[in-house]
């Protein structure tokens, strides 16, 4: 269940932001969305809105929080469990809900909060879904917050990180039906997250070339996956020269998104807004490379799905 | 148009655009206003911290050539005949990134993972 930003400015009179670091990763998030405007219902702005912050550690965007509630690391599933009982009315050990770091009194209190919330938020961080219990996490924050709404009216909002990856998995989902993580080697989409996420493809040495847009893994990725790049094809689109274009066997400059190439993007809230570019690049877009690299395969005698003995291998 | 001479800044008239739109982060504010000349922005209103240095750090200047090959500078059509061999010959193909890129562009990769039968995957999955 999630919402547009437009309606948590409006509307949204509580909210949570829990593994993420909005003040300074999100730097306009609070002023332009969900804390400090005036909605049509909420008349007085930061004044009408509670806000919490759960986080590992008193970061930034402590200061612009009602209250701050410091999880112990690893133990958001644990919480968020916790949070989900008490919702329910059902009892909890005080010692259960020691081990988040938090005492049982801080989480019922938090529990009435958002029962008593007219529209509550849950934005969710890289620290909630990048750490330990990973998507486990993101499923029990979105579990908690659609069993609200037994109470009231909640939702929960992925805090998305790069421009437009909300792009990508909208793209994804209404072209191959799955967000990310596809493997189309036997003609139509399959979705394994883990076994067809990156990360493992290139740690298991599955892949045996790679075509990176808009990314530099060769900066951010574990090593032995860049090994694998290394060791593999590699082709790169990028305005710069990066550090995975260095370990590449093919480079295409290409302009920048938004700023010097048109086209779409998506907010993390799955609204999509027209780029507006400034600059004129003497390069070209990516969307034009990959046109033309399209059109030199179809050139090409069209692939199909390996057949042996009447069983399709991939 | 790639001399680089800096300490006349050439002073074409500045256009502003409205309602820019920043890509940096997920919040892809639309309320931005940049000023700019032919070769880069010199101004941003209401951007973040974030927002101003990524619309500062990307020129329309040519700092790079169009392509490379091996490391050596090509055209455009040499690279994409070599990156079509390559996808093609693959037998599993990966088409990997596509946070910082168009909705357009996306499109674009998805016809190609699925015309050279390969994986497609973004970000997200990190």
């Amino acid at each position: 269940m999630s919402c547009t930003l437009g309606e948590v400015k409006n509307r949204a009179d509580f909210i949570i932001y829990w593994g993420g670091n909005p003040a300074e990763c999100h730097p306009r998030h609070f002023t332009r969305y969900t804390l400090t405007q005036k909605g049509k219902f909420l008349p007085r702005g930061r004044k009408d809105r509670t806000m919490v912050l759960v986080d590992i550690r008193e970061t930034m965007s402590a200061k612009a929080a009602d209250i701050f509630l410091q999880v112990r690391p690893g133990k958001d599933f644990e919480m968020l469990t916790i949070l989900r009982a008490l919702v329910k009315n059902q009892k909890v050990r005080a010692e259960a809900a020691a081990e988040t770091g938090l005492t049982l009194e801080q989480l019922q209190d938090l529990v009435n909060r958002m029962k008593a919330a007219k529209f509550g938020v849950l934005f969710f961080g890289m620290g909630l879904s990048m750490t330990r219990g990973k998507h486990m996490n993101s499923a029990a924050a979105l579990t908690l917050a659609a069993e609200l709404n037994a109470f009231t009216k909640f939702v929960a909002m992925p805090m998305r990180g790069h421009g437009n990856v909300t792009g990508a998995d909208v793209v994804m989902r209404y072209t191959l039906s799955y967000p990310f993580g596809i493997n189309m080697s036997r003609g139509y989409p399959r979705f394994n997250p883990g076994e067809y996420s990156t990360v493992d493809l290139l740690v298991r040495g599955d892949t045996d070339a790679t075509i990176v847009i808009g990314a530099d893994p060769g900066a951010t990725m574990p090593k032995p996956a860049i090994e694998h790049l290394k060791r593999t094809p590699t082709i790169v689109l990028d305005p710069k020269v990066t550090h995975t274009s260095k370990l590449s066997r093919v480079h295409f400059t290409t302009a920048a998104t938004g700023i010097s190439a048109p086209g779409t993007a998506y907010r993390m809230d799955e609204v999509p807004l027209p780029l507006r570019p400034a600059l004129k690049s003497p390069y070209l877009t990516d969307e034009e490379v990959l046109k033309r690299i399209i059109t030199a395969l179809q050139k090409k005698p069209a692939w199909q799905p390996a057949v042996k003995g009447g069983e399709q291998i991939a | 148009m790639s001399t680089a001479v800096t300490p006349e800044p050439t002073k074409h008239e500045l256009h502003v655009v409205k309602h820019a739109v920043c890509t940096f982060c997920g919040c892809v504010c639309d309320d931005i206003e940049l000023h700019a000349n032919e070769e880069r922005i010199v101004e941003t209103k209401r951007a973040c911290i974030l927002g101003e240095s990524w619309f500062k750090h990307h020129t329309a200047e040519r700092l790079y050539p169009d392509a490379l090959i091996d490391g050596k500078e090509a055209t455009y059509d040499e690279a994409v005949e070599v990156a079509a061999d390559i996808l093609y010959q693959a037998h599993m193909p990966l088409v990997y990134g596509l946070s910082n890129t168009t909705c357009e562009a996306q499109r674009q990769a998805v016809w190609l993972a699925e015309l050279v039968g390969g994986v497609i995957d973004s970000h997200t999955s990190l």
